[in-house]
């Protein structure tokens, strides 16, 4: 355990620190967005000032450092609100839109995977994996695109708004999670069911598999009690490790192209603002995030496979 | 839900027609960078700010050209023979909205004193303000009160209140464009309790006097509900200018004698995307749409005079009208390679390239390619929506002539051996870059090599600023939105003692230009200040600093069962209070 | 998104003896026998050819020429219409191949050979006395690469970089490597504890010449899926950056293309959509069936069932 903490902390000096080197350092200076019409040198020295880009860099390392681990993270240098507030607003805007289509994704991802498995070699193992394949081979963008045309304009059938994010009921929500979600469940679909496919493959291709089929066991007896159940590491793994990519990667480009103020959005902008606490906030937060998901990893592997323990 | 939540709001006011809730949804193509009204430096802020706080003027709100008009200020100013000293009274009775910054909470009158805090918050650096520049070298003692350290209690000569209700300004030198300053967002009036209490988040929670309040913000949209308390003064037609032979079809009679905010709720949602704005207005889902260049198709009938066409027309009102600002590109005179060069010789020849570049650029291709023809293409840097604009000019300087351009280049020496790499800098977004490919492909049409014209891409506004800011860009397209009803707004961008990092990009310094500019920038609008101007506007066209310019038009469209007239330029947001719901039973399509 | 298949191939090359000599032959017998796959190989086969073509000159070279009307329909002139500015639409998609192969190829090469030699330290160091350090830190930097969000990383690196063409590569070329990286560990520390590893070390052979000569050329199956999984995630990858404008700069690429069509789209106009979303999706078929054959191919296990 406790070097399971060590090496996280190791684990979040490193992220930090790269992610510090790249977004802060070397990243977008903000000053000019900040100076109005008409700025004069003095003035831009006078913002660099403010903004902390003229202090060296162990010394802005360092702060950073104290500021993610005392959780004060201070305000968003453009619209002056605090990163906690907008990390308060945002993030359970992103949870609400890639949650469904994470949890369908891999569910279907699961199912199909299964099939798939069971029924190595034959035509609809083929169309399973060939489907995959022809999935995993469309660039999410197109996929963003297509769907957007199709479902939510004259030139295909008009059902959901294009963009945007007013949801005050569960109507609303409907109406605004749909087309991001069947994006994201078609973008990683053929993914999930190509890694399920091959670890129940690789599952039931052993020993006691093979004994218990031998036996007469049923077939879906076979596949839930024991491939499923023996599987369950490699899922739970890629389940939760995937966790903090897709609330933030994945969302990023979800948010920016459907105008979702979640917090990919807000990461974006960022970027593109170089508004630098939003940055280090998400960043760090992320790289957090992950560590605590591997020492809660142990645990569930604990849980769902005895033998670990 | 929502309007049971809202109408125990705003619900006492009489202004409210029929005595339903109304709500009016505007949209804007880009979001506000920032509340603070010291930080509300883009025109989406701006918008919002005005509503929120108060300001001293306004410009009438039907009148055009603009006028100006009093609004927490009682008159328009008594300003000394000598045109230095302003005496301006606020209104009494002006309550701040109720906030827990004030004690008990409930919102106290609004004093002078206010107005000069607020102006002095600009030259505090603790503000990180961005309209200073309005005020700076102007006020007596204000830009001293900063260099020695900016302390409040230290008054400023030339910006007192003396008393609760009387604003004095004492100019350095006559500034005849201050009262326009009174009118932006810049200059509206923030108590200092909503500083001392929210600090940076005041950004966040406005605390000010203007007809609304804010109920939510996000980086998405805006919800605004009626301020209750908002002084009660009836709409005027006539105060507005309304001019009945061109406004008449607006059904904004009926409004006549009410009191201002008419709606009780406004909704600002923030859309960049052009085409997702448009079509959640046609989706029923926005009252208000700027109309995005790629729908002029299927928006208009005709382009001259711009029609709607019939479909939209019955749902649909819309106006024509040209941005108040222009977009040019400017040559960086400060890189010897395009620009001045010590040696005469080379100088001249730097010209010449200049004057064949300007002369190759296609204005009306890239006017219908990118504004489907309908941006006014002008010669200069005094934009058409300026009043000494001069709609008989020369339009030589914007007529595409590859045969002089030519000559220019092979009189001068230049061939495609020799000439420059050409770096054009831009921020990377595919308009721009299309726009590249195409100054690219002009450039071609006189023997300029493609493989001589590089893209200088960067991924930030805030990184392409620092460049140029620095002089490290070669050719850079500038978009300027005129502050003020005044082409001196835009002459100073070419005045030589603002060279970068003030906002004279091109760094052009020609001593004839800069003395005209001093003579002139003390003058009040007369018809010798226009000629002055106009003699500046043909020293850069001759010195071929810049190739410009264009100003878009926009073409925006409302619902019909609004009665508005919405401005995007020096009116602004202001117009949201004006903005009320038709009279039900006149809502006949068969109107046009 | 990223690394989707760390675990199925490390299970699958986790296991039974590698012999490489006749391996080899079987793996490529195996290959002609997949259907699918060699129809993968037919498209990446076709698209190089053309992707020759531009590179020598004969074809698209005219992507930037302005010589047609706003959005032409399809036409003898312009097979496949015309864009915004009058740019013929077929040739950017055919030129775009060009961006599509220098980026897969750069960043697939650059990365598998990065992820190959410091897999094999990981490896070989894995459990040295003394020097175990050295895969320990290995293996925190591919932690600390893997923990940044990919898309936040990647633009960081471009923003880091702007300016300079090769920011897109490098950036990609960082997150890409930790996979391979990982998978070459797990095998490079199977070879270790093999008899002619073992007996090279017995006989004082260099550690260099050890990890070169023996350790190294036994990964090479897995380098070969990788690089082909590498270069189908640049050529996507590159799609997603140009949208957001960190991508190609001065050329045309099918994300630039994309990114112009999703202002075009939602007013009528598909062609540069369709044009670049087909030939896209084509190239990255090919790839993704190659990879699978290739797996297959090299799959131990495939043969025993």
């Amino acid at each position: 355990m406790l070097r399971k903490i060590i090496h996280g902390l190791a684990l979040i000096l490193g992220v930090t620190f790269i992610s510090f080197l790249l977004m802060v350092w070397f990243g977008p200076d903000q000053t000019y967005t900040l100076i109005g019409k008409h700025a004069t040198a003095s003035q831009i020295a006078e913002v660099r000032h403010q903004l902390g880009y003229d202090q060296p860099f162990t010394r802005r390392y360092l702060d950073y450092l104290v500021e993610l681990f005392t959780l004060d993270l201070g305000a968003s240098n453009s619209s002056g609100e605090q990163v906690s507030s907008i990390l308060k607003r945002t993030l359970p805007i992103s949870l609400a839109l890639m949650l469904p289509g994470f949890i369908i994704g891999n569910l279907l991802g699961i199912v199909l995977g299964l099939v798939a498995a069971f029924r190595r070699g034959t035509w609809i193992d083929r169309l399973i994996t060939g489907l995959s394949v022809t999935g995993m081979s469309i660039s999410f963008l197109i996929i963003i695109i297509a769907l957007q045309v199709l479902l939510s304009t004259p030139y295909g059938f008009n059902l959901f708004p294009v963009r945007g994010w007013r949801v005050d009921n569960l109507s609303s929500y409907l109406t605004y999670v749909t087309v991001p979600t069947l994006s994201l469940i078609m973008v990683t679909l053929g993914y999930n069911t190509r890694f399920y496919r091959a670890v129940f493959v690789e599952e039931s291709s052993r020993e006691h598999i093979r004994t218990a089929r031998a036996f007469g066991a049923s077939p879906a007896t076979l596949m839930g009690r024991h491939v499923l159940k023996n599987s369950l590491v490699a899922v739970s793994t890629r389940i939760m490790f995937s966790i903090p990519l897709v609330v933030v990667s994945g969302s990023l480009l979800i948010e920016t192209y459907f105008g979702i103020p979640g917090i990919g959005k807000v990461s974006f902008d960022a970027i593109t603002s170089g508004d630098q606490p939003i940055l280090k906030a998400v960043v760090g937060l992320t790289a957090v995030m992950f560590v605590l998901i591997q020492i809660v990893a142990d645990f569930v592997y604990r849980l769902v496979d005895p033998r670990i323990a | 839900m929502l309007l049971a939540l809202g109408a125990c709001d705003g619900g006492e006011q009489t202004a409210s027609l029929e005595g339903s809730y109304t709500v009016y949804r505007h949209s804007m193509d880009g979001a506000p960078s920032n509340l603070d009204p010291a930080r509300a430096s883009n025109i989406y802020a701006n918008f919002l700010v005005v509503n929120l706080y108060d300001t001293l003027y306004r410009y009438k709100y039907l009148a055009r050209p603009y006028e100006l008009e009093p609004n927490l200020a009682e008159h328009l100013p008594q300003v000394s023979v000598d045109g230095l000293t302003y005496t301006i009274r606020i209104k009494p009775g002006v309550h701040f909205i109720d906030d827990p910054v004030f004690r008990e909470g409930k919102g106290r009158p609004v004093s002078a004193r206010d107005f000069v805090y607020s102006i002095k918050r600009h030259f505090d650096p603790e503000t990180r303000a961005e309209g200073a520049w309005l005020w700076q070298n102007r006020i007596v003692g204000l830009d001293e009160w900063k260099e020695n350290g900016a302390d409040y209690k230290q008054e400023v000569t030339g910006l007192r209140a003396l008393d609760d209700r009387t604003i004095q300004i004492q100019l350095i030198a006559p500034y005849p464009q201050l009262l326009h300053t009174l009118t932006q967002g810049f200059s509206a009036i923030v108590p200092p309790e909503a500083v001392a209490f929210y600090g940076k988040e005041l950004a966040v929670h406005p605390v000010g006097s203007g007809p609304y309040r804010l109920l939510s913000f996000n980086t998405a949209s805006a919800v605004m509900v009626r301020n209750t308390g908002f002084r009660q003064e009836p709409f005027s037609l006539k105060n507005e200018g309304f001019n009945p032979a061109l406004q008449s079809m607006y059904g904004l009679e009926h409004l006549e004698g009410l009191l201002p905010p008419f709606m009780d709720r406004i909704e600002v949602e923030f859309i960049a995307e052009d085409a997702a704005r448009w079509n959640a207005f046609i989706a029923g889902e926005l009252d208000f749409v700027k109309a995005p260049v790629s729908q002029f198709d299927q928006v208009l009938q005709s382009r001259d005079p711009p029609m709607l066409k019939p479909a939209l027309a019955d749902d649909f009102h819309f106006q024509a009208s040209l941005e108040s600002g222009f977009v040019h590109t400017d040559f960086n005179m400060d890189d010897q390679r395009i620009g001045y060069h010590p040696d005469p010789g080379q100088n001249a020849r730097n010209k010449a390239l200049r004057c064949a570049i300007t002369k190759a650029f296609d204005w009306e291709k890239r006017n219908e390619i990118f504004y489907y023809g309908m941006g006014q293409v002008f010669a200069g840097i005094i934009p058409p929506v300026a009043p000494e604009f001069d709609p008989d000019q020369d339009k030589t300087a914007i007529s595409r002539d590859l045969i002089t351009a030519r000559h220019l280049l092979r009189s001068h020496g230049w061939n495609a051996g020799n000439l420059p790499d050409l770096e054009i800098g831009f921020t990377s977004s595919v308009t721009e870059r299309q726009m590249f490919e195409q100054f690219r492909s002009f450039m071609a049409d006189i023997g300029y090599p493609r493989d001589k014209i590089h893209p200088l891409t960067f991924a930030t506004y805030g990184d392409y600023a620092q460049a140029y800011l620095n002089r490290e860009v070669m050719l850079m397209t500038i978009g300027w939105t005129m502050d003020y009803p005044d082409a001196e707004n835009t002459i100073q961008l070419f005045y030589g003692p603002n060279a970068s990092p003030g906002s004279n990009t091109a760094n052009y310094n020609n001593e004839e230009f800069n003395r005209l500019y001093q003579a002139s920038s003390t003058m009040s609008s007369s018809p010798i200040r226009t000629t002055m101007y106009r003699k500046m506007n043909r020293i850069v066209i001759e010195d071929c600093v810049t190739i410009s310019g264009i100003s878009r038009k926009l073409i925006l469209l409302w619902n019909r069962d609004l009665a508005m007239l919405p401005d995007r330029s020096f009116l602004g947001g202001h117009f949201f209070r004006f903005a009320g719901r038709g009279e039900i039973k006149t809502k006949n399509k068969a109107r046009r | 998104m990223k690394s989707p298949r760390t675990l199925t191939l490390s299970t699958v090359f986790a296991s039974d003896p590698f012999e490489p000599g006749p391996k080899g032959s079987r793996a490529w017998y195996k290959l002609r026998q997949d259907k699918a796959g060699l129809f993968g190989l037919a498209i990446v086969a076709i698209f190089l050819v053309l992707t020759l073509g531009v590179f020598f000159g004969w074809l698209g070279q005219g992507w930037s020429v302005a010589g047609g009307g706003r959005w032409e329909p399809v036409s003898v002139d312009h097979w496949l219409g015309t864009n915004l500015l009058g740019q013929d639409i077929f040739q950017r998609a055919v030129f775009s191949l060009r961006t599509a192969f220098e980026i897969g190829l750069v960043v697939s090469l650059l990365s598998t050979l990065l992820g190959a030699l410091l897999g094999v330290l990981a490896g070989w160091y894995n459990g040295e006395p003394g020097r175990t350090w050295v895969d320990g830190g290995i293996l925190w930097f591919m932690g600390v690469l893997d923990s940044i969000p990919f898309y936040l990383f990647v633009a960081a690196v471009a923003y880091a970089l702007q300016g300079w063409p090769w920011a897109m590569h490098i950036a990609m070329v960082a997150t890409f490597w930790t996979t391979t990286g990982r998978l070459i560990r797990a095998e490079a520390m199977r070879i270790k504890s093999r008899e002619f590893v073992l007996s090279a070390r017995a006989i004082g052979l260099p550690t260099r010449l050890i990890l070169l000569r023996h350790v190294l050329p036994n990964t090479l199956h897995i380098l070969l899926v990788q690089a082909t999984i590498a270069f189908v995630a640049a050529i996507k990858t590159e799609v997603i950056l140009s949208f957001l404008g960190l991508g190609v700069q001065d050329s045309v690429s099918w994300g630039l293309m994309l990114a112009e069509s999703t202002q075009e789209v939602l007013a009528g106009h598909f062609n540069n959509f369709l044009a670049a979303s087909l030939m896209l999706f084509m190239l990255l078929l090919g790839f993704n069936l190659l990879a699978d054959a290739l797996q297959d191919a090299f799959d131990p296990r495939q043969a025993s069932l």
